[in-house]
C-alpha cells in the first residue's frame, strides 16, 4: 500500500487512526504491529512471513548480542552471524538477478535466470534492523525486551516502504514511553499534507513530463533546451516524490505520537556536493557514516585509507539505490566528486560567487540523476549526448508547448526546493490568525490531491461498445 | 513531549505560553478537518450506493472482490479492492471535474487529453507523429492488390481532425495537428496504387470558414452536417446525383454529451444536439440487418432513437458499433457497396444508402468472421469504401487483418 492512495487516505488511515485512539495506552503496540502487517502484506501477503521471520531473528540475534556482552567473542559471532543474515536476504531477493546476469557473462555459464520479485521497503527495513544489532553489540541502545515492540519498530508503517531509515536508538525510548498529544498530532496533520501535496500535485506532474519525453517514442527530437528540461522535470520529480513520502511519514509518525528525525533538507540549494549529500536522504548518509565508514577507519588511517574507505561506501550507496551498474557508477560519480571536493576543490569553489556555486552543484546534480534515471546504457548515452548537441535544435514545438503548460507548476516547484515559504512560516506562525492560512492550506491540498487520485482511477472506455 | 525541549529556550517556552493564553482550538482546526474529511469520506463511502455500471466511463465498475482465502493470499484481494473503492468512491465525477478544472487553471489546458476550447468545443489533443497511418493504408493498398478485389474500384476517404479545421478555437498553447502532412502521403501513395482519394480537406476548411460546423462539440466524431459534406464530395467524386438536402426531414435532439466530454471531466461544457436527417421517401424501402458474433438485429430504420434518451447519442445511427452492417434500399440506383470503416461512418451511412441498393459496413475491430476478401467474392460489390477519421486511422491496430 502506499500513502498516496485512496484506499490508504479514506479506509487504511480513519481504521488505524481510531483503533489506536480507542486501544488503552499498553496495548497501542501491539495494535501497531498487527496493523503493520496488514499495510505491508496489502500488495503481497506472503511478505508477512518473511517480516515475521526478519523480526523474529533480529529479536533473537539482538538477544543474543545482549547475553553474552561479557564475551566479546561470542558477542561478535551473534552480531556476525544476524548481520550476514540479513544481508543474505536482501541480496537474495534484490541482487540475485544481478548477479547471475553478471555471471553469465562469463562464456561458460549459463545459470538460469530466477524470477524473483523485489519485496517493497526491504532495502530500508533491512538497514534498520541492522542498525539495532549493531547498536546493541556497541551499547549505543537498549536491547528490546518486547518481541511486539520490536516488531513494531521495523514494521512500522509511516517509514517501512521508503523511509526515513530510523535507527533504533532514535526511538527505542519511544517505542514505551511515547505520549500523543493533540499539539504534535496537529503538527503531524501539517506535515503530511505538505508530503502529500509534495507528491501528489507536483511530483505526479514532474512525472508526466518525464514520461513523456523519455518513454514514449517520438519522432522529432527534443532539442538541447528540451532534453535539460526533461532531466530537471526529473530532478524535480525524486525529490518531490522521496521528499515528499519521507514528509508523509514524518507526519503519520507525529500521528501516532513518534518523532523522526528529518530527512531532507532543501538539498537542491547546495553549494557543494559535499553539502548536497548532507541535506540529501540524510538518514541514509547517516547510516552509512555509522555503520560503514566509520568502522572501515573514515579518516583516522591516513589519506590513503581515507578515498578507499569513501570509494566503498559510495559504491555501496550506489547499489543500495537498485540493482543495476548505472547505480554503483552514479554511486562512484558522487564518491568521486566528494574526494575531489574533499582534497582538491573545496579551496577553489569557497572563493566563487555563491551564484556559482550554485550553478556547479545542480549542474552536478543534474548529471547525477541522468546517470540515476536511465537504466539501459544506450538510452543513457544517447540522453547525454543530446545534453550537449546543439544540433538537434533549441527546443521542439512539442517539448516547448509541454514547458509551457507545465510553467506555473514548474515554478512552484522550483520555490519549493527552497527554505522560502518555511522561513515565511516561521517569520509569521505566531501572528494571531495564522490557523486560518494553516487550515486553509490543508483543505486545498487534500481536495486537489483526492480529485487528482481520484482522476488516475478514471479510465473512460470510450473508444468500444459506445 | 520531552519536557527538555520546552525548557531549553526561553523564547519558545513563552510562544506556548502565549499560544495557550488564547483559545486553542482553532490551531488544532488543521487536525479537525483532516481527521474530519479522512472520516466522513470513509462513512460515505460505505452507504454510498455501488452502482453496476458508469454511464460516463462506459464501463462495468468493479463489484467486491472475492474474498477467499486463495484470492487475499494472492494479493488479488487488495488489489481488486483498490479498484472498487476507487470505482466507488464518493463524488467520483465531481472529483475528476475537480482535477480537470484545476489543471486549467493552473495553465495546463490538454493535460487530460482534450482541449478544452474556445465556443465550447472540447477537443482531442492531435495524435503523435510516431502512429499507424502507414501502415494502416499499407494494409489497405495490400488488401486491394488481392486477385479477387483488385478489379473492383476502391475509394478512400477520411475525416480530417477536429482540431485541423477548427484550428481557431484551439487555446494559445496547443500542439500542431498534423493532417497536412498526413493527406499528403496518403494521396501520394494511394495515387501509387491506382486507389482513388477523395481528400476532404479544403471542403471541409472552406465550409468551416463559412461557418457551417461540422463536428459535434462534444464528441470526436463529425456531425450530420460534416457527414452529409462528406457524402456530396463522395458523390461528386464518382460521379453519383447527390439527393439533395430538401429531401430530408430533420428531427433535433438537444442534450448530447459525448467522448471529449466524457473523458475530459469539463462537466460544465454545454451538451451539443444531434441530428437525425431522415428522408421519408424511404420509409418501407429501408431493411437494416445486423450481426454481431451470434447475434442478429433486424430493422426497418436505420435509426435507433432509443439511444436519444441516453448521454451519448450518437448510437442513434444504425446501433453504433458492430461487426457487420447490412443496409438495402430497394429503390436505390446502384448497385452494392462494402464499406470498411470506423464509426465516422454510422451517420454517413444513410447517406450512401440513397444511392446502392446494398452498404455492406465491416468494422474491422469486431469483425473477426471470415476474410473480408470473401465478403467480396460473396457480395460482388460494385465500389469498395474505405471510411475512416484520421485520428482512428493512426492509431487502429485492426485494420493490419484486412485481407
Amino acid at each position: 500500500m502506499v500513502f498516496s492512495s485512496l484506499v490508504f487516505l479514506f479506509a487504511y488511515l480513519p481504521i488505524t487512526l481510531l483503533i489506536y485512539y480507542i486501544v488503552p495506552r499498553k496495548g497501542r503496540n501491539l495494535f501497531l504491529f498487527f496493523i503493520n502487517l496488514v499495510f505491508y502484506g496489502w500488495g503481497e501477503p506472503m511478505l508477512v512471513f518473511l517480516m515475521l521471520f526478519n523480526v523474529l531473528f533480529n529479536y533473537i540475534g539482538g538477544w543474543l548480542v545482549d547475553k553474552y556482552r561479557q564475551d566479546a567473542k561470542k558477542k561478535k559471532l551473534f552480531l556476525v552471524l544476524t548481520c550476514i543474515l540479513d544481508i543474505g536476504i536482501l541480496a537474495v531477493f534484490k541482487y540475485t538477478g544481478m548477479i547471475t546476469e553478471t555471471l553469465n557473462m562469463l562464456p561458460f555459464l549459463n545459470i538460469p535466470e530466477l524470477q524473483i520479485s523485489l519485496p517493497i521497503g526491504i532495502s530500508f527495513y533491512t538497514f534498520q534492523t541492522m542498525s539495532y544489532v549493531i547498536d546493541v553489540y556497541r551499547d549505543d541502545a537498549p536491547v528490546s525486551k518486547s518481541f511486539i515492540n520490536f516488531g513494531t519498530y521495523l514494521a512500522l508503517f509511516p517509514q517501512l516502504i521508503a523511509g526515513p531509515i530510523v535507527r533504533y536508538r532514535d526511538v527505542a525510548d519511544q517505542m514505551i514511553h511515547r505520549r500523543e498529544t493533540l499539539a504534535q498530532f496537529t503538527k503531524g496533520v501539517k506535515i503530511f499534507c505538505i508530503g502529500l501535496g509534495k507528491k501528489v500535485l507536483i511530483a505526479n506532474q514532474m512525472g508526466l513530463i518525464t514520461k513523456a519525453l523519455f518513454e514514449t517514442t517520438h519522432t522529432d527530437p527534443h532539442g538541447i533546451l528540451g532534453t535539460w528540461f526533461g532531466i530537471a522535470a526529473y530532478t524535480f520529480q525524486i525529490y518531490f516524490d522521496f521528499s515528499g513520502y519521507s514528509d508523509m511519514a514524518c507526519g503519520l509518525g507525529n500521528m501516532l505520537g513518534f518523532e523522526f528525525l528529518k530527512n531532507f533538507n532543501y538539498p537542491y540549494i547546495s553549494k557543494s556536493i559535499t553539502e548536497f549529500w548532507r541535506r540529501w536522504h540524510i538518514s541514509l548518509s547517516t547510516w552509512f557514516k555509522e555503520y560503514v565508514y566509520i568502522p572501515l577507519g573514515g579518516n583516522r588511517k591516513g589519506v590513503k585509507r581515507q578515498i578507499i574507505n569513501l570509494l566503498i561506501v559510495w559504491g555501496l550507496t550506489g547499489l543500495w539505490h537498485g540493482a543495476a551498474y548505472n547505480f554503483i557508477f552514479w554511486g562512484l560519480f558522487y564518491g568521486l566528486l566528494l574526494i575531489l571536493e574533499k582534497f582538491v576543490l573545496k579551496k577553489f569553489l569557497d572563493r566563487l560567487p555563491s551564484v556559482l556555486q550554485h550553478v556547479y552543484t545542480m549542474f552536478i546534480v543534474l548529471i547525477g540523476w541522468t546517470l540515476f534515471y536511465f537504466t539501459d546504457v544506450n538510452q543513457l548515452f544517447s540522453a547525454l549526448g543530446d545534453m550537449f548537441n546543439f544540433g538537434n535544435g533549441l527546443i521542439s514545438d512539442t517539448t516547448l508547448n509541454l514547458f509551457l503548460s507545465n510553467l506555473p507548476v514548474l515554478i512552484a516547484a522550483g520555490i519549493a526546493c527552497t527554505p522560502l515559504a518555511a522561513k515565511l512560516y516561521e517569520r509569521f506562525k505566531h501572528v494571531r490568525f495564522m490557523w486560518v492560512a494553516e487550515t486553509l492550506f490543508v483543505a486545498v491540498v487534500l481536495f486537489l490531491s483526492t480529485a487528482s487520485l481520484v482522476d488516475q482511477s478514471y479510465n473512460p472506455f470510450l473508444y468500444f461498445r459506445f | 513531549m520531552k519536557h527538555s525541549s520546552n525548557g531549553k529556550s526561553g523564547g519558545r517556552h513563552y510562544a506556548v505560553e502565549e499560544q495557550s493564553a488564547q483559545s486553542k482550538t482553532p490551531a488544532y482546526l488543521p487536525a479537525f478537518l483532516f481527521v474530519g474529511f479522512i472520516f466522513v469520506m470513509a462513512v460515505w463511502f460505505i452507504f454510498n450506493p455501488k452502482l453496476d455500471y458508469s454511464s460516463s466511463e462506459k464501463r462495468y465498475l468493479q463489484k467486491f472482490p472475492d474474498a477467499s482465502f486463495g484470492h487475499i493470499a494472492d494479493g488479488t484481494f487488495g488489489k481488486e479492492f483498490e479498484t472498487f473503492f476507487a470505482d466507488h468512491f464518493p463524488g467520483r465525477n465531481m472529483w475528476v471535474g475537480v482535477n480537470a478544472y484545476a489543471a486549467l487553471a493552473e495553465g495546463n489546458n490538454g493535460a487530460g487529453g482534450v482541449y478544452n476550447c474556445k465556443n465550447d468545443y472540447l477537443i482531442n489533443k492531435p495524435v503523435s507523429k510516431d502512429n499507424g497511418i502507414i501502415k494502416n493504408l499499407g494494409a489497405v493498398e495490400d488488401f486491394h492488390a488481392i486477385d479477387s478485389v483488385k478489379n473492383i474500384p476502391m475509394t478512400v476517404m477520411l475525416a480530417p481532425s477536429t482540431g485541423y479545421v477548427c484550428e481557431d478555437v484551439l487555446p494559445m498553447i496547443h500542439d500542431k495537428y498534423n493532417d497536412d502532412e498526413y493527406f499528403d502521403s496518403v494521396s501520394q501513395s494511394l495515387k501509387q496504387s491506382g486507389i482513388n482519394f477523395v481528400d476532404l480537406r479544403s471542403t471541409f476548411k472552406n465550409a468551416y470558414a463559412g461557418g457551417t460546423q461540422l463536428y459535434y462539440k462534444t464528441d470526436h466524431h463529425w456531425n450530420t452536417r460534416g457527414a452529409y459534406t462528406a457524402y456530396q464530395q463522395y458523390c461528386q467524386a464518382l460521379g453519383l446525383n447527390a439527393t439533395p438536402e430538401s429531401a430530408f426531414t430533420k428531427e433535433v435532439t438537444s442534450g448530447f454529451y459525448g467522448t471529449t466530454y466524457s473523458s475530459s471531466g469539463f462537466w460544465g461544457t454545454p451538451p451539443d444536439d444531434v441530428e437525425v436527417w431522415d428522408n421519408k421517401q424511404n420509409t418501407g424501402n429501408i431493411h437494416v440487418k445486423i450481426t454481431e458474433a451470434n447475434e442478429t438485429i433486424e430493422s426497418d430504420s436505420m435509426f435507433f432513437p432509443k439511444h436519444l434518451q441516453e448521454d451519448d447519442k450518437y448510437p442513434v445511427f444504425i446501433d453504433g458499433n458492430h461487426a457487420y452492417t447490412e443496409i438495402t434500399n430497394s429503390k436505390a440506383e446502384k448497385g452494392t457497396l462494402l464499406v470498411i470503416k470506423d464509426s465516422f461512418s454510422h451517420c454517413m451511412a444513410p447517406f450512401l444508402a440513397e444511392n446502392y441498393k446494398k452498404v455492406i459496413m465491416v468494422d474491422m475491430r469486431y469483425y473477426k468472421m471470415e476474410n473480408v476478401s470473401a465478403v467480396v467474392q460473396r457480395e460482388k460489390p460494385e465500389q469498395l469504401l474505405v471510411l475512416y477519421g484520421i485520428d482512428n486511422l493512426a492509431t487502429d491496430t485492426d485494420l493490419v487483418w484486412l485481407q
